[in-house]
């Protein structure tokens, strides 16, 4: 974690900020689905805590926080309570591995702009997502229901065969990359697009950057789709389905419990949409400007290295967020426009078509790697 | 390799969701009524089954996601040095016995579709 | 005393714990859940061998694979009636204790017979791999030493599918039967 005390303790406050980011994320993500499905469907959302209604989340934890705690009888109490927990830290290490910006010069330190850096990014990052299903698990069983361990069985089969489609749809963009390296992904996404064709160049007009997307516009697709099911969303949400299931996997949470829980959910999505942006629209680099131009934009107009430094940092970071921002307003909007799928046809749909479609998208990846250069 | 952070950000996680729920749990109400500790069953009383089914197909779901995870994990090497086995012109070789190995995870999955294995009704 | 040694004696501490849960516990859920956390200590210690890659495949396929098997396969049974069977007896104990004595003599005896001195350490992990991580290093050999290895592993894959599917078929559970 660094080699004396100040890089310690840096890297030490990095990683706690990262983990706050995702807390503090969750009340301003629930405002917007509030709002926004409300917009979406012809109504007005909170509007009366807080202008526009922003502090309603702050009210809603507050009252979580002095609501009534109760176990079940029947349920296993030291399951039933580390459930919400385990729910929390498979989001929270999977979005420390992400890089939100460009890394700071500082003296003689270099701080990246993420909680650490891991060269194998992309599988620790699938490894660390495919504990999710325990948490799962652990709240189905825990809560001694029958209805929820039902509910719990069928939320993790339907993780863990989108869990497939979500791993190989990434092997095109390994491929082309050809590194694990989250960061050296980014880097290699500011370049001008190019694409060579058995020799032949062609290359766009330099305002168009390289992105993922339109290299690998089937594997985006696919990618997208399945990390809605990964994080339990609607059009995959039948395990937790409000109507019909009354809440799935955690019905005998209230309180604070649930809201960890989503907690956990938000941070999935949060870290689903990252990975979209990292790996098919540029990560934190700014279409059209590339990395050394706004390294020696900042070192002409900011005070000494380090300010220059820690501006392009801030920069990028906010470029990242407001990407971020736009994938998780999509997650939103199509929650609130396509209905439910019912069970089988969402396992139909994971294991028949997204399956046989990430495959098809590595064979033509490599295919076309191997034949023309690409 | 970061080891010390994912350890030092797991186990603050743990402990912050720990202490909140201790928090949350000392500050809220307490009012016995014994209708709260039953399990949820839409209000009906609880009816116990002893032999409620589970279906196979969880565990042949599982069993099936084992084996193609680990023939995905198998593609991942392979992406990685693609292009530097191009380079150093063995790179029909590898493309070409990475499709057999393809060809062998398509037939598995073909069979499974066909076989019905994981119709879920 | 440095903190890899200190990372090393911690995560050895950790995943020793959780191996000793699984055999000593005996709530067979509680068993799986401690498998599991066993699995996340050996994938850390992989880790401190600088093998990445094979840390996050440990993390993908053990623990997130196959003791998720385990847990969802011992949630759907209520096996509160064969955890009294197996436990009780001295003459299961002998048995027990004997059989874990022999193994771990076998495994000790195997150690000190294919490596000179007792626990030599020899060279650091980095000579090996020639630093940075080592999926450039294992996709190389993989294809050109063990490539009929990785193809006969394909086929084994193919196999366990096609029988996992018949033992539950012909226990009268999918389709086949009406």
């Amino acid at each position: 974690m660094g080699h004396d005390i100040f890089e310690v303790s840096i890297n030490a406050i990095k990683l706690i900020v990262v983990f706050l980011i995702i807390v503090q994320a969750v009340p301003f993500l629930v405002w917007l689905e509030r709002r926004g499905s409300a917009f979406i469907q012809n109504r007005l959302g909170p509007n009366r805590i807080g202008p526009l209604g922003l502090m309603q989340l702050a009210a809603d934890a507050v009252k979580f926080f002095f609501k009534e705690e109760f176990v079940p009888a029947s349920a296993v109490k030291l399951l039933y309570y580390a459930a919400p927990v385990v729910a929390l830290i498979p989001a929270t290490l999977a979005f420390a591995a992400i890089p939100l910006g460009q890394p700071v010069q500082w003296n003689e330190y270099t701080f990246r702009l993420q909680g650490y850096e891991i060269n194998v990014g992309i599988v620790f990052v699938l490894a660390v997502s495919s504990l999710a299903p325990y948490a799962i698990l652990l709240a189905g069983w825990g809560s001694g229901n029958k209805y929820a361990l039902m509910g719990a069985l069928r939320a993790s089969a339907q993780v863990i065969s989108y869990e497939l489609a979500l791993g190989l749809s990434i092997v095109g963009m390994i491929m082309l990359y050809g590194t694990f390296n989250l960061s050296e992904m980014v880097l290699a996404q500011q370049a001008p697009l190019s694409y060579s064709f058995l020799g032949a160049n062609w290359t766009a007009p330099s305002w168009l950057p390289a992105w993922g997307i339109f290299y690998q516009p089937l594997g985006a697709i696919v990618f997208f789709a399945a990390s809605f099911a990964e994080s339990n969303r609607l059009p995959f949400d039948l395990a937790e389905g409000e109507a019909e299931l009354v809440a799935g996997f955690h019905v005998e949470y209230g309180g604070f419990k649930m809201l960890l829980f989503f907690i956990g959910e938000y941070g999935h999505m949060i870290v689903a949409s990252a990975l979209m942006v990292l790996f098919y629209f540029g990560g934190y680099t700014i279409p059209g400007i590339s990395m050394a131009d706004l390294n020696q934009w900042a070192a002409e107009h900011a005070p000494g290295a380090n300010a220059a430094s820690l501006t392009v940092g801030l920069l990028t970071l906010l470029c990242f967020f407001v990407k971020l921002a736009l994938f998780i307003w999509l997650f939103i909007q199509v929650r609130w426009t396509l209905p439910r799928f019912r069970y089988d046809q969402l396992m139909d749909l994971g294991w028949k078509t997204m399956l046989p479609w990430a495959l098809f998208n590595t064979i033509l990846t490599a295919a076309l790697v191997y034949v023309a250069h690409l | 390799m970061p080891l010390g952070g994912v350890i030092f950000i797991a186990i603050f996680v743990a402990i912050f969701g720990i202490v909140i729920l201790y928090a949350a749990s000392r500050f809220g109400t307490r009012r016995y009524d014994p209708v709260k500790f039953e399990s949820y069953e839409c209000g009906v009383p609880v009816q116990e089954k002893k032999d409620t089914k589970i279906s196979v197909k969880f565990y042949l779901t599982a069993i099936l996601f084992i084996l193609f995870d680990i023939e995905i994990i198998f593609m991942y090497p392979w992406a990685t040095t693609f292009r530097d086995f191009i380079k150093s012109g063995e790179g029909g070789y590898v493309f070409f016995s990475m499709m057999v190995f393809i060809a062998i995870f398509i037939f598995g999955l073909f069979w499974e579709v066909k076989s019905k294995a994981l119709e879920w009704e | 005393m440095s903190a890899d040694v200190f990372l090393f004696w911690f995560l050895a501490i950790l995943t020793l714990a959780g191996g000793l849960t699984t055999v000593l516990v005996t709530n067979p859920i509680y068993s799986a859940l401690a498998l599991a956390f066993a699995m996340i200590g050996v994938s850390a210690l992989f880790v401190t061998l600088n093998a990445y890659f094979l840390a996050g495949v440990q993390l993908i396929v053990y623990a997130g694979a196959v003791t998720v098997l385990f847990v969802m396969v011992l949630m759907m049974f209520d096996l509160k009636h064969e955890i009294t069977a197996f436990t009780r007896g001295k003459f299961t104990g002998l048995v027990k204790s004997g059989t874990v004595a022999l193994l771990a003599g076998i495994l000790v005896g195997a150690i000190a017979m294919t490596s000179d001195l007792f626990l030599k350490i020899s060279g650091t992990p980095e000579v090996a791999l020639g630093g940075g991580d080592g999926t450039k290093e294992l996709g190389k050999i993989l294809f050109s030493k063990y490539i009929f290895g990785f193809e006969a592993l394909g086929i084994l894959l193919l196999i366990v599918a096609i029988g996992a599917v018949a033992l539950a078929r012909s226990k009268g559970g999918t389709h086949a039967k009406q």
